[in-house]
Formats: C-alpha cells, sequence, structure tokens
C-alpha cells in the first residue's frame, strides 16, 4: 500500500481511496458471508414457508447438483477462462445415461459410458482452449450445441422413467434430517477439490496460469495440459451433479438442465472467486450456491417465474463482476 | 503494396515486373486478406449443395431470408469483435426488441421504441466494459440472461401478435425484383457498414482500437467513444433483425434467436474476424453468412432435423475458432517447442 501514495496527494484523499478500496475489496472477498445471512434472515421472516422443513429440504435438493457441477467449474473459472457453458448439454447427458442405461443393462455400464463422455467432453473443451488457445466462451458454445444436439437426436427427446425400486432411487429418496444424501455428495465433492485446489501441484498451476498466463508458460509447464486438467475437473463435476440430478427426479430427459451453466457461474462469482482468473475457492463456492438457491426459492416462493429469477441472476453477475472489477481498479491505482 | 509492407528487403521487386514480381505481389494482397476461410467453406457447401439438392438455387428467396437473417446480426458482431470485444447479447436482444415491438400498438412507435431498446442496450453493454472495466464476455453474458428473462417478463412466457398484421403480410412481399425489403435492408446495412469500416475514419479506427488499443489511446483516437459507437451499432443492428423478424411472423416469439446466436458467431468468426480484434472484414462476414445460410437451407430442405443442424453448425463454430491463424500459429508454436524438446531429451540420454 504504501508504494501507492502518489506524490502530492492531499492525505485525505488517500484515505478515502483505501477506505473505500478497503471497502469493495471487502465486498468482493467476504460480502457473501453477510449476504448469505442477512438474506436467510430477511426470508425467514418476511416469506411464509420458507422456514418449513420440507422447504428447507427443496432447496438442498435444487442446491446439490447445482452446487457440484459449480464446485467443478469454478477450477475453469480460476484458471481465467471465463465459464464452461458446456455443463448444460454434459448434467443433461449424464443423468439421461444414467437413467437410460441403468434400465437398459446395468448401473456399472451406465457408470462406464458416462464417465467416458465426461472425459470427451473435457479432452475437447481442454484441447481447444489449451492447445488452439481459442476462446472458453465460443469453444463451449460451440460444445453445447453439438453435445444436446446430439442427445436430442439419439433420445428423440423423449423422458426417461427410472424404476420405482431402484438403487438411484433410493439413494435419492434417502434423508439425514433436513439433509438429502446428495447434500453430503456435495459436501465431499467441495472438500476432495478444495483439497487438489490448495493443497497439490496441480492446483498451484491452475491458480498460477489463472493470474499470469505467460509467467507461468515460461516457467516450463506445460500450461496445456493444466488447461485440460481445469476442464476435466469440470466435466467430473457435472458429470456427477448429473448422477445426482437424475437420483433425485428419477426421470431424465434433454432439457433438465436449463440454466445450470449460470446459476452455476453465478454462484461462483457471488462466491468471490475472481473472472479475472487466479484467485477463488472451492469452499466459496458453495457458499455462493446457498445464496443463489435461498435466492430463487425466494422468488419461487414469492411466485415470480422462470424469466424473472433469469433477470435476477444476470444483473447479480454483472453486479458482482463489477465490484470485483471496481475492487481490482483501486488496488492497481 | 508491397514496397510499404516490406521496404528493407526488396523495395523494387513489383517495378522490376515479370511473372515473380506479379506472384510476388498477389501473394502479399492475397495474405493480408482474412477471408480465406469462409470463401473455402462457401465453395464446399456450394458444390455440396448444388449436386445433392439443387432446390437451395431455385428457391432462392427462401436461402437468402435466412442468409439476410444470420448475416444481419452477424455484420453488427462484426463491428464489436473488430475491436476485440464480443457481444454475446445480440441473440437476446433480437428478442426483446421484437417483444418490445409487438406489444405497442402503433406500428411506428413500435419499431422506433424497439430500435431505442437496441441502442440503450448498446449503451448499457459498453458502459459496463469500459466503465466497469469487465471483460465483455462476462458483461454480455450476463446482459443475454438479463434479457432472455425480461423477454419472458415483457411477453408473459408466449409469443406476442403484431396487431398490425396487414403491414407484416406487405413487408414479406417481394419490392423489387425478388428481393423482400428484409434482404434490401441487409443490403443497405452491409453496405453502410462495409463504407464505415473502410472509408470513415471512424470506422477505420476501430481496427485501430482492436489491434493495439494502448497505441491507439496514444494516437489519440478516443478508444471509449469508438468501444460505446461499436456496441450501439451491434445492438442497434440486432434490434432491426428482431424488428424483421418480427414484421415477417407477424408475432414475437420471446425464445427467438438461440439458433441465430450460434449462427452469427459462426458467420463472423469463419468469416475471418479475429477474436482479439484488429483483423477482419465486413465483406468476409458476409461471405461466412451467405455459406452458413445456405448449409441452413440445405439441411433443412433434405429433411434434417433441427437437432442435427445444430450438431452442425457447432461443429463449424468449433472449427472455425479452431482454424484461426493465431490459433493454427499456437498449435505451431507448441509442436516445435515439444519436438526440440525430445530431440534435446534424446541428445541427452
Amino acid at each position: 500500500m504504501t508504494n501507492n501514495i502518489a506524490v502530492g496527494t492531499p492525505a485525505t484523499n488517500n484515505d478515502l481511496l483505501e477506505r473505500n478500496n478497503n471497502i469493495l475489496d471487502w465486498l468482493s472477498q467476504s460480502g457473501i458471508f453477510v449476504f448469505t445471512f442477512v438474506l436467510i434472515l430477511v426470508a425467514s421472516v418476511a416469506i411464509d414457508g420458507f422456514a418449513s422443513l420440507a422447504n428447507i429440504t427443496d432447496v438442498f435438493n435444487r442446491a446439490a447438483p447445482i452446487g457440484i457441477v459449480a464446485v467443478g467449474m469454478t477450477f475453469v473459472v480460476i484458471s481465467a477462462n471465463y465459464l464452461d457453458l458446456s455443463v448444460v448439454a454434459q448434467v443433461a447427458t449424464a443423468a439421461v445415461v444414467l437413467i437410460g442405461m441403468s434400465n437398459e443393462y446395468n448401473i456399472i455400464a451406465a457408470f462406464a459410458l458416462a464417465m467416458l463422455i465426461a472425459f470427451a467432453y473435457g479432452l475437447v473443451n481442454g484441447l481447444a482452449v489449451g492447445v488452439f488457445k481459442a476462446n472458453a466462451v465460443i469453444v463451449t458454445l460451440a460444445t453445447t450445441f453439438i453435445g444436446l444436439g446430439l442427445l436430442r437426436w439419439l433420445t428423440g427427446g423423449s423422458i426417461y422413467f427410472g424404476p420405482p425400486e431402484s438403487l438411484i432411487r433410493s439413494f435419492g429418496t434417502t434423508k439425514i434430517g433436513p439433509f438429502p444424501l446428495s447434500m453430503l455428495v456435495l459436501i465431499i465433492m467441495a472438500l476432495l477439490l478444495s483439497l487438489v485446489l490448495t493443497r497439490t501441484n496441480f492446483g498451484f498451476l491452475v491458480r498460477s496460469y489463472g493470474s499470469n498466463r505467460d509467467a507461468t508458460r515460461l516457467a516450463g509447464v506445460n500450461t496445456a495440459l493444466v488447461v485440460i486438467g481445469a476442464f476435466m475437473i469440470s466435466s467430473f463435476g457435472a458429470m456427477i451433479g448429473g448422477f445426482v440430478l437424475a437420483a433425485f427426479s428419477n426421470t431424465a430427459v434433454s432439457s433438465m438442465s436449463t440454466g445450470y451453466d449460470f446459476e452455476a457461474l453465478a454462484a461462483i462469482i457471488v462466491g468471490g472467486t475472481s473472472v479475472f482468473g487466479g484467485r477463488g475457492s472451492v469452499m466459496r463456492t458453495v457458499l455462493g450456491v446457498v445464496f443463489v438457491s435461498v435466492l430463487t426459492n425466494i422468488m419461487v416462493l414469492s411466485g415470480l417465474g422462470f424469466g424473472y429469477q433469469q433477470m435476477a441472476i444476470g444483473s447479480l453477475i454483472v453486479a458482482a463482476v463489477a465490484i470485483d472489477a471496481l475492487a481490482r481498479k483501486a488496488t492497481a491505482l | 503494396m508491397t514496397a510499404l509492407k516490406s521496404p528493407i528487403k526488396k523495395p523494387n521487386v513489383a517495378s522490376q515486373g515479370g511473372l515473380a514480381g506479379f506472384g510476388r505481389q498477389f501473394r502479399t494482397v492475397m495474405a493480408r486478406r482474412t477471408e480465406g476461410r469462409a470463401l473455402a467453406l462457401l465453395l464446399v457447401v456450394g458444390i455440396i449443395a448444388a449436386i445433392f439438392e439443387p432446390l437451395v438455387f431455385t428457391s432462392y428467396s427462401a436461402t437468402l431470408g435466412r442468409i439476410a437473417l444470420i448475416g444481419l446480426v452477424a455484420l453488427g458482431l462484426a463491428a464489436v469483435i473488430l475491436m476485440g470485444e464480443l457481444d454475446l447479447s445480440v441473440a437476446s436482444t433480437l428478442a426483446v426488441a421484437g417483444v418490445v415491438m409487438a406489444s405497442i400498438d402503433s406500428l411506428p412507435l413500435g419499431i422506433a421504441a424497439a430500435l431505442l431498446v437496441g441502442l440503450v442496450i448498446g449503451v448499457v453493454n459498453a458502459f459496463f466494459v469500459m466503465g466497469f472495466g469487465i471483460n465483455s464476455f462476462i458483461a454480455t453474458l450476463g446482459m443475454l440472461f438479463f434479457l432472455r428473462g425480461s423477454a419472458f417478463v415483457l411477453s408473459g412466457e408466449e409469443p406476442v401478435r403484431l396487431t398490425n398484421r396487414d403491414a407484416g403480410i406487405a413487408f414479406g412481399k417481394p419490392l423489387i425484383g425478388p428481393l423482400t425489403p428484409r434482404m434490401l435492408l441487409f443490403i443497405l446495412a452491409f453496405i453502410i457498414l462495409q463504407v464505415f469500416v473502410t472509408r470513415v475514419r471512424i470506422g477505420r479506427e476501430f481496427y485501430a482500437v482492436g489491434g493495439n488499443r494502448e497505441a491507439a489511446l496514444d494516437a489519440g483516437i478516443p478508444v471509449t467513444r469508438r468501444i460505446f459507437t461499436g456496441f450501439m451499432i451491434s445492438g442497434f443492428v440486432a434490434a432491426l433483425a428482431g424488428v424483421i423478424n418480427t414484421l415477417e411472423r407477424t408475432a414475437a416469439d420471446p425464445t427467438a434467436g438461440s439458433t441465430v446466436l450460434l449462427a452469427s458467431f459462426a458467420a463472423a468468426i469463419i468469416g475471418g474476424v479475429l477474436l482479439t480484434g484488429g483483423r477482419g472484414s465486413i465483406f468476409g462476414t458476409l461471405l461466412g453468412a451467405t455459406s452458413l445460410g445456405i448449409l441452413q437451407v440445405a439441411l433443412t430442405l433434405s429433411g434434417v432435423q433441427v437437432d442435427v443442424q445444430n450438431i452442425v453448425i457447432g461443429l463449424v463454430l468449433l472449427i472455425a475458432v479452431i482454424t484461426d491463424p493465431n490459433s493454427l500459429r499456437a498449435v505451431a508454436g507448441s509442436a516445435r517447442s515439444f519436438l526440440q524438446r525430445r530431440s534435446r531429451s534424446q541428445a541427452g540420454g
């Protein structure tokens, strides 16, 4: 901070600047804790039926698959590749494969095929972005359309129903208190990926690539592998998210994951992971997911439809990034 | 031209005359063009369509209409991409403009309001990008969701009928020869933009802003104002596409434009507009839009499902974005360093 003080600027101005900058920095870093708390507090007081056990379980059921997708996608965002739009296609594909294949053959075959598909998605996205240095938004937009097109074409757009009694069904309905089992999966995934991000060499390289890709490359790191790895993790998260979603609803259809791309992105950004790359945390993404899910739940309870939810989440993304950008500008002064 | 580009090497090659000199000059001119891939795609698509589905060319009014729809949005996009920014919100702008227009009873007022909405969206996008310093990919992505939501909310989640149906029907009729007003508007937009970026100073400065923003600032180009202009162009043109769409269908669909987004990006990128900015041409975008339009209509006429069409256009976009000159250079570079590393490790071991 000391070397930021410009010669000749009045001290009061500087103090103001610093305070301003501190507020912005705090907002972008830790504001989410307070916002989530306040939102839950206000909702439980003002909205009828929010604090009921059934509704809380419902929030968790909705939040878990989005959260699992978001913790995986966090790696892509931290590596400064904006986002992985293709999670929409991947979640739906994994869900359809799980229900459809376990109906036809068995659940092991379903897992194997879903793994293979997730691997292919991660590889194609990662190669195009990491090796060909193409823009991640455009690449994943293209793979979304290819993937959803393939899925709809092969399934004929039909809905797959799981049998009323099965392993998948019992997983989806088991609860520990108000927590569905899917929430446990989210917590395990978050802990695991948090360890990968903070304690492993690969996690360090993802963060380093996100904050300065040229320096990372010049240090002799194979940056293509880092990017491919980040997209692989995103694909893995999307696959598990798809499984959980399929288990919860015990049905699968190609349109079931509409909106997962931006809800996951909103959760990541609101959680304080920077879209400018290099800075972020998996655990805070989980908090962001809680925030976004509570927000959509409040809107649903207040009778505001899909359109309003999209408007709210779109503005949330822009507002969160604006605060982050302003905080960065202030520290760069 | 040759002399200007490489004055040190052989300044007099062109004036020496002869076939070699002409060949060199020709090659230099060709190397500066960015439309190569679009031309290649157009040839491939054109030939395949001519053999398997000649209906594409005989029922050219449908083909031209499709080209005009993709092309109009792509033209506006090209103006923004030239400056190294991106406008992902164009497709939702199209939808919102259509809904706004259809919900106002008076037709001229509706059209004016819709175009105004486009301009305002452009200003807001540019404000987020320049005022806050948000990356345009993220800012316009947020805008995309916001506008898609607004279109749903404004329309009550169902298509809005146009009050003045007759105007819509009249709009679909050919005006000059086989050209409907939609195509005439598209041609007009193409000519205006082509002249704007090649002959008008403000437009030419778009290339400077995209090529090297710092240098452009130092050269005294008002970068912020140019970027505002660019986003306003793309918003306006997308709104215009929404107006035309609504007039032709006599109703506004809040979900309109999701395929258009993909196709128009593919058109602009395959037309040689570099995503990092500074290179590209409006003419290339036209070629790209033409080839994609022919492709889409050919697939529709051969009875291919919409899902498969999406796969094909997605593949075209993916291939377009990984074969642009920057990507190929990156691949060549990493291949070279990989080979070097291998030969070095072999020599060492």
